[in-house]
C-alpha cells in the first residue's frame, strides 16, 4: 500500500504574542510574527507516522496572504515530501466558506497530478479564529466523509481507515471509507522536532506558490463578517514568578501569598 | 411563521433530547421577539417522533421533524443533509445548535450545503443593526454572535447580514431552561428525506468508550490538578499536596487517558466544572477545553515549565519551572508551616 496524504497547515499570528487592537476595534497585524498554527504539527506528525507504516507521499498545503514562506520549512524539515503555498491578497477577508472552497479546489488539482488523494489531514482548530470547521467543510465541498477531533489513527485496510475520535463523554472508534478528511487533536501524537541536518536541507527546498485565480474561484461572496474585536480583561492577579534559584522563587511566592492574605493550608 | 424565525436544533442523546440544547429555546425566543418571528425546533434521527411529546410544552411554535430508520448516530453526512433540507425549505433567520464535537461537524457541513455562514463556540448572541464598513449599507436587526478568538485572549463579534440562515453553535450551559407553557399546541411538521446507502457506507461506528463519573469535585475547596506534564510520578506529588491541603486531585483529559488518575477526576468540557477556593494546575497548558471547567475558581495557581503556557494568562500566581523540582519544595515548605 502507498498513501497519498495532504496535510493542511495554516499560518497564524504567533499565539504567544496575539495582535493588539486599533482604536476602531480591528486587529493591528502590522507587527505580528507569523508562525505555523501550533496544533497543525500534530496532523503533520500523524501523516509522517502513516507514511512510515504504509509508505506514500505527503504534501503540505497552506493558504494565506503573506510572503514569509520560510515558516513552512519547519514542516518540510519534519519530513513532508513537498509543500505548496496558495497566496491570495484578499485572504484576510475570507471566511471559512471561502477558505475551505479554495483549499478543496487545490486538493482537486493536486489529486489530478497524483492520480488519487487518500487522506486529507488538518489540525482541529486555528489558533487565531478558533473555528474548528475546516475539516468538515472541505469534506462537504469534496463530497467525502470527514472526522474531526481524531485522537489516533488506528489502522488502514482495504480502502478503509479506523480512527479513535474524541467526543464529549469519551471516545468513539469509527471506520470510514477513504478518501476522508481528518482533523487531528493534540492528544494522541507528539510532533517530532526536526534534526539540524533536516532543517538545513529544508532551506534549499522549493515551495511553489499558487494563486487562487488559477484554481478558479467562482464563489466570492463573503458571508461571515467580523464586526469588531475586544480585548478580554483578565481579572487575575497575574503574579508570575521566575528564577534560576527555585528556592528564592518559592520564597517570593509564599511571601506574596502572605501579603495577599491567601493561605493554602486550612 | 416568517423568514425572521429563529430555529433550534434539538440534540438527541441516548434517546432523549439533551437539556443543553433545550436551553437554547430560551435564547431563540428572546431573539425571535426582537426580530418579530417565531421559534422553531428541529429534531432529526431514528425513532425520534416519540420525542415530540417531551418538548411539546416548551416555548416553541413549530417542530420540524425527520424520523428515518436509516439515520444512525454519528452519521454526520446524512444528518447535515436532513437539517439542510428543512432549512432550505423554511429559510429561518438563524439556526442555533449546541457546540459539541458532533454539532460543530454538522453545522460546518450545513453551511457549505446552504452557502451560508457558520460561527462556532459562541458565548452569546444579540441583535443590532449591521452597517457595512465599505458600502455603508445598513442591515436592520441582524443577529450578532460573540465568540472567543486567539485562544481566548480576544473576543470577536461576528454577523451574517445577508445570508440566511446564520448557523451558530453555542457553548453549553449559558442559558436557563426554557419556560413551559401548559396546554399550548405546537405545530408539528414531518419531513421525509432519502438516506442514501452510499452515504451510510462512508462511516460506521465500531465502538464507544464512555468516561464514567463517580466523584463529585464541585464541592472541593482545594483542587490540585495534574496534566500531561505531570506524568505518573508527578501525580504522586499531586496526591501528596492535595492531602496536605485537604483537597481533591483533579486532572486534564490526557492525564486521564494515560491512566495516571481515574476518569472521574477529569475537569473541563468532558469532565466536571469546578469552582474551588484554590485551584493548583500542575503541568497543564491551559487548553480551552480544560479551562472551561475551572476558570471561575477563586484563586488559580499554575506550575509550568513553559513561561508562555496559556494557563498563566488566567492565573493569579504562576511558578515557571520544572514541577518535579518545584512541587517537592512546596510540599516541604507547607509541612514546615503546618508543624
Ligand atoms: C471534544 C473534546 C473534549 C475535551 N475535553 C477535555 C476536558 O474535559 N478536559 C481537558 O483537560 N481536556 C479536554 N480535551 C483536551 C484538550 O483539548 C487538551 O488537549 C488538554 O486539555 C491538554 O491537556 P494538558 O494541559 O494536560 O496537556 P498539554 O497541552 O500537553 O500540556 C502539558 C503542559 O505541561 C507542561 N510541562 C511538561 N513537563 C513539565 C514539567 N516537567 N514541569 C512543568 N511543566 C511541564 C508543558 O509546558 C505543557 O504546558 C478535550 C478535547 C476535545 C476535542
Ligand atoms: N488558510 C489555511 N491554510 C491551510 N490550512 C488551513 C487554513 N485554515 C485552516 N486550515 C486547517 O484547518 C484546521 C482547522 O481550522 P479552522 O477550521 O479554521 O479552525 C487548521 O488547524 C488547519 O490545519
Amino acid at each position: 500500500m502507498s498513501l497519498n496524504i495532504i496535510v493542511l497547515v495554516k499560518s497564524v499570528p504567533d499565539p504567544k504574542t496575539p495582535p493588539t487592537l486599533k482604536v476602531d476595534g480591528s486587529l493591528d497585524l502590522k507587527n505580528v510574527k507569523i508562525v505555523v498554527n501550533p496544533i497543525d504539527k500534530y496532523a503533520v506528525e500523524a501523516a509522517l507516522q502513516l507514511k512510515e507504516r504504509y509508505g506514500g507521499k505527503i504534501i503540505g498545503l497552506s493558504l494565506g496572504d503573506h510572503d514569509n514562506i520560510d515558516i513552512f520549512r519547519e514542516i518540510i524539515a519534519m519530513g513532508v515530501d513537498s509543500f505548496i503555498y496558495i497566496k491570495d491578497p484578499d485572504y484576510q477577508r475570507f471566511d471559512t466558506l471561502q477558505k475551505s472552497y479554495v483549499l478543496s479546489k487545490a486538493i482537486k488539482k493536486i489529486e489530478k497530478d497524483l492520480g488519487r488523494v487518500d487522506l486529507v489531514l488538518c489540525g482541529v482548530e486555528s489558533s487565531d479564529t478558533n473555528m474548528g470547521v475546516l475539516a468538515s467543510q472541505i469534506g462537504e465541498w469534496l463530497e467525502i466523509p470527514s472526522i474531526s477531533y481524531v485522537d489516533k489513527i488506528l489502522e488502514i485496510k482495504n480502502g478503509s481507515i479506523i480512527v479513535k475520535k474524541i467526543i464529549e463523554d469519551g471516545f468513539i472508534t469509527l471506520r470510514s471509507r477513504m478518501p476522508v478528511v481528518l482533523s487531528i487533536a493534540d492528544t494522541g501524537y507528539e510532533p517530532r522536532i526536526p534534526s539540524l541536518r533536516d532543517t538545513i536541507m529544508a532551506r534549499r527546498r522549493e515551495i511553489p506558490i499558487w494563486k487562487t485565480s488559477d484554481l478558479g474561484l467562482e464563489f466570492r461572496e463573503i458571508v461571515l463578517k467580523t464586526v469588531r474585536f475586544k480585548q478580554i480583561e483578565s481579572k487575575r492577579l497575574g503574579k508570575i514568578f521566575r528564577d534560576e534559584d527555585v528556592d528564592k522563587m518559592i520564597d517570593r511566592f509564599f511571601e506574596e501569598l502572605k501579603r495577599d492574605g491567601v493561605s493554602l493550608l486550612r | 411563521m416568517n423568514s425572521r424565525d429563529v430555529y433550534v436544533y434539538l440534540d438527541v442523546v441516548e434517546g432523549k433530547i439533551s437539556i443543553n440544547s433545550l436551553s437554547l429555546i430560551t435564547k431563540a425566543r428572546e431573539l425571535a421577539k426582537i426580530l418579530g418571528g417565531g421559534v422553531g425546533a428541529i429534531i432529526v434521527g431514528r425513532d425520534v417522533k416519540k420525542l415530540v411529546k417531551d418538548v411539546e410544552e416548551y416555548d416553541i411554535d413549530v417542530i420540524h421533524i425527520i424520523d428515518h430508520p436509516k439515520l444512525k448516530d454519528h452519521d454526520v453526512i446524512s444528518y447535515s443533509k436532513a437539517v439542510s433540507e428543512i432549512l432550505s425549505k423554511t429559510r429561518p433567520e438563524a439556526l442555533l445548535m449546541i457546540s459539541t464535537a458532533l454539532g460543530k461537524e454538522i453545522a460546518s457541513r450545513i453551511a457549505v450545503r446552504l452557502r451560508t455562514a457558520v460561527a462556532t463556540d459562541c458565548i452569546d448572541l444579540y441583535i443590532d443593526d449591521y452597517k457595512d464598513p465599505v458600502s455603508g449599507e445598513v442591515s436592520e436587526k441582524t443577529i450578532h454572535c460573540i465568540r472567543y478568538v486567539f485562544r481566548g485572549e480576544l473576543s470577536a463579534v461576528v454577523a451574517s447580514p445577508r445570508q440566511r440562515p446564520f448557523i451558530a453553535t453555542v457553548r453549553p450551559g449559558l442559558y436557563p431552561a426554557p419556560q413551559k407553557i401548559f396546554g399550548r399546541k405546537i405545530e408539528v411538521k414531518e419531513w421525509s428525506i432519502e438516506v442514501s446507502e452510499d452515504d451510510l457506507m462512508k462511516t460506521e461506528v465500531l465502538e464507544i468508550q464512555k468516561i464514567e463519573r463517580k466523584i463529585d469535585l464541585s464541592k472541593a475547596k482545594v483542587i490540585v490538578a495534574g496534566g500531561r506534564g505531570a506524568k505518573a510520578e508527578g501525580f504522586k506529588l499531586i496526591q501528596e499536596l492535595a492531602s496536605l491541603l485537604k483537597g481533591e486531585v483533579g486532572a486534564t483529559r490526557p492525564a486521564v487517558d494515560a491512566g495516571w488518575t481515574t476518569p472521574d477526576r477529569m475537569i473541563g468540557l468532558t469532565g466536571q466544572t469546578v469552582k474551588p477556593d484554590i485551584y493548583i494546575a500542575v503541568g497543564i497548558s491551559g487548553a480551552p477545553q480544560h479551562t472551561i471547567g475551572m476558570r471561575d475558581s477563586k484563586i488559580i495557581i499554575a506550575i509550568n515549565k513553559d513561561p508562555e503556557a496559556p494557563i498563566f494568562k488566567i492565573s493569579d500566581y504562576g511558578l515557571v519551572g520544572d514541577l518535579f523540582v518545584i512541587l517537592p519544595k512546596i510540599i516541604e515548605r507547607l509541612r514546615q508551616l503546618k508543624s
